[in-house]
């Protein structure tokens, strides 16, 4: 796909682990799973804020586009 | 009762319809068939045909039409019970967890094609018994067929709205 998710960059930077992110950005744990293994068609912006808002990052440090 | 077990008593007495209705049109399509038969070998058996339908004069008249009439009845008893073996199929596929799926959706497609298809088999049969009551006395046995392509409409609209609803559920489907 494309797009890339580096969401577990993000939280290795962070040092955080996933229960905890799941926790405080109010995402099941299994649909974190599903965005950070690439496996997502689609993330909300209500979501990208959120995550973007916890890990104190900007969404083009979480999502990149590659050919 | 919740209503998830009502729906699902629900679903079971429609299975269980389906399958009286299924099994009462393949009876009916054979006894035509079998009274077709016995009354060809013995012509004098036609007037006892099934329902009390008296088509000796249809016979008398002409053997090929007379045939053509039973064939055009049988065909259509036998699409009606397929409709309804469709039916059954689509409640014994369809799962109360996930009951949105492509599978369930075409088969309600075919229903619906398969209504349209007899609405025009029994348009052919009224229309052949119409023109052969002209030179054929006391030739009954006319179906409704206005309800056929209103059910045929539902069935096909009631399907493409479930198409939709799985478009959009596999789009929500992994979207977070």
């Amino acid at each position: 796909m494309p797009i890339i998710v580096n969401l577990d960059v993000m939280m290795a930077k962070r040092k955080m682990s996933l229960n905890e992110l799941s926790e405080k950005v109010d995402l099941t744990l299994s649909n974190l799973s599903i965005l950070k293994t690439g496996k997502a068609k689609a993330v909300r912006f209500s979501t990208l804020e959120a995550i973007c808002k916890v890990l104190n990052c900007q969404p083009g440090d979480i999502l990149e586009y590659v050919e | 009762m919740s209503i998830k077990t009502k729906t699902e008593t629900i679903l079971v007495v429609m299975n269980v319809l389906a399958w009286i209705t299924f099994i009462g049109l393949m009876i009916e399509a054979g006894a035509i068939l079998v009274t077709y038969g016995i009354g060809l070998a013995n012509p004098k058996m036609i007037t006892k045909l099934y329902k009390g339908m008296d088509w000796d004069n249809l016979r008398q008249y002409d053997v090929w039409y007379y045939t053509g009439i039973i064939s055009l009845k049988a065909a259509i008893l036998i699409l009606e019970a397929y409709t309804a073996y469709m039916v059954i199929k689509v409640l014994s596929t369809i799962k109360m967890t996930n009951p949105f799926t492509m599978q369930v959706a075409k088969k309600l497609e075919n229903i619906a094609y398969t209504l349209m298809l007899v609405w025009i088999a029994v348009l052919i049969y009224n229309g052949q018994l119409k023109w052969l009551s002209k030179d054929v006395a006391d030739l009954e046995g006319k179906i409704l067929s206005i309800d056929l392509i209103i059910y045929a409409g539902l069935v096909f609209v009631i399907s493409q709205i479930f198409k939709k609803g799985v478009e959009i559920q596999t789009e929500n489907e992994l979207t977070v």
